[in-house]
């Protein structure tokens, strides 16, 4: 029994991934509709989307857009959010605005968007910026709160400046709980991405979905939802990986973060 | 303490009142056109007016029932897998790869596919909403209750609790406090994901009302449904906190 457990628990995710498959291939045999491809007839659409010189380029402009707002969010929300954490005074006057922009699907803020940034890549890598940002600064500003105190009374007494302690000590202390909100802006990044480009319809991952849905393409529809699932699944755990390198020293977190979707 | 939170208050509401100013001195400047970036006076006189509409009390209504069918779905699958996953060593072999391939993966992209089987009506949207949802509650009570204290079970079953009440007696209260963590996370993302569904297709409903007015020009009236679901969004958060509050007496820390 113990070598069987020991064989099956890493292939687990991919057991999960054949059992899915093959549901739905047995869904689609058993309903029969020509709008519900079996399983294998969208992934033998895959290698005509990924051949083609077209959508290819579409899938990486939309990867370059989720990088760029991605990386800025990053850059923005993670000093805010230390900055929060470690201020009263900041944290009071930011909380409210957040909490007011929170609920708000930030891929509708799209048309208004676009009325004014036009349909191209500014507005909708803005639109990816915005939605990520929410998550990683509400991390930071958790991590940086929890810091000890301790800590920063013996780097102060070391003579260091506020803004050394908040690079040498709030930074780390607090980065598990950063890239976990980096690994949930990962993923709404991802889907900020599709849900953008779904509204402006010019290019795009989200723009190739969507259209053949529009044409009755159904094979195309299904195989577009595997390969961003799959860009999804592998994103995912590619940071993960990434995570675990840079904290080894800390807890090991949770498999997976709360606030995914 | 009240003390201490008035000027909080003020400082948090200065942020707010400074970008609807700046908004103001924007369109009263004209360096935007007013079709572009109407003054924030039109847009909330639109949205008062439109409050006493029995119309858009309808589209409320409409994006409101499939919102809460969608969370309440969500909620009871969500908290029952992810009991019986932390319970039972069988389910957590199964759930467990389960929800690690389909969590990372974005849901709107699904939409496509439900639209197709479910059809153009609301099960198509209400189901979004319920996958949508359905994540952050099942890790929150899966987490929840796995971290149950041991002592907790045994001195139940020393006072002769029986095996299969101690889920209902034991776990399940002592994991309250992280499933509802995870409801208020689910609420959240179920009020994005309704109006998105809503946006795609649909004919009524904040998110279609939201489409309609961004067809026709109408800045106006696409500002009014983006107020309304932050609105509702805080409203529902701040009932979420209500009902943690009560249901939470007596635990120690919230």
């Amino acid at each position: 029994m113990m070598w069987l457990s020991r064989l099956l628990t890493p292939l687990a995710p991919l057991l999960a991934c054949i059992g899915l498959l093959c549901v739905w291939q047995a869904a689609s045999l058993a309903l029969d509709t020509g709008s519900f491809p079996t399983a294998l007839e969208a992934l033998r659409a895959i290698p005509d989307i990924l051949g083609d010189r077209g959508s290819l380029i579409n899938i990486l402009a939309s990867l370059r857009r989720m990088a760029i707002g991605l990386a800025l969010a990053v850059l923005i929300a993670i000093p805010l959010g230390l900055l929060m954490g470690r201020s009263r005074n900041v944290a009071a006057f930011f909380n409210p605005l957040l909490m007011v922009i929170y609920p708000v699907p930030k891929a509708a803020l799209m048309p208004v968007i676009m009325l004014w940034l036009g349909v191209g890549d500014v507005s909708k890598t803005l639109v990816i910026f915005l939605g990520v940002s929410l998550p990683i600064i509400y991390h930071s500003f958790q991590g940086a709160r929890a810091v000890e105190e301790k800590m920063l009374w013996s780097g102060a007494a070391m003579g260091m400046s506020a803004s050394r302690r908040m690079l040498r000590i709030v930074l780390p202390a607090a980065l598990p709980e950063i890239l976990t909100g980096c690994r949930t802006g990962l993923v709404l990044a991802l889907i900020t991405m599709i849900t953008s480009e779904m509204i402006a319809r010019q290019s795009g991952a989200g723009n190739i979905l969507f259209n053949a849905m529009d044409m009755a393409q159904y094979d195309t529809v299904f195989a577009m939802i595997l390969i961003v699932g799959a860009m999804g699944i592998i994103l995912d755990a590619a940071f993960e990986r990434l995570r675990a390198m840079l904290v080894r020293w800390s807890d090991a977190g949770r498999a997976i973060p709360l606030s995914y979707s | 303490m009240a003390r201490r939170h008035f000027p909080d208050m003020l400082l948090g509401l200065a942020p707010i009142l400074m970008l609807i100013a700046l908004w103001q001195v924007i369109v009263w400047s004209g360096t935007a056109p007013v079709a572009l970036l109407p003054s924030p006076f039109s847009v909330f006189a639109r949205f008062s007016a439109q409050l006493l509409r029995p119309e858009f009390h309808h589209e409320i209504a409409a994006t409101l029932m499939r919102l809460f069918a969608g969370f309440a779905i969500a909620v009871v699958l969500g908290v029952s897998i992810g009991l019986a996953a932390a319970v039972k060593p069988v389910v957590d072999a199964v759930v467990k790869p389960l929800v690690r391939i389909l969590a990372p993966v974005p849901k709107v992209a699904l939409y496509p596919a439900l639209l197709l089987t479910l059809g153009f009506d609301h099960a198509s949207k209400i189901s979004l909403v319920a996958a949508d949802a359905l994540f952050p509650i099942l890790l929150a009570t899966y987490y929840g209750a796995s971290m149950v204290e041991q002592k907790l079970i045994w001195s139940a079953m020393a006072a002769g609790t029986p095996r299969a009440q101690i889920i209902w007696k034991i776990v399940l209260p002592a994991s309250l406090p992280s499933i509802l963590t995870g409801c208020r996370i689910g609420l959240v993302i179920s009020s994005i994901v309704v109006f998105l569904a809503e946006m795609i297709t649909s004919t009524d409903g904040l998110g279609h009302m939201l489409v309609q007015a961004a067809r026709t020009f109408q800045t106006v009236d696409m500002f009014v449904p983006l107020i309304t679901i932050s609105l509702l969004g805080l409203i529902l958060n701040a009932a979420l906190h209500l009902l943690r509050r009560y249901l939470l007496k007596g635990f120690a820390e919230i």
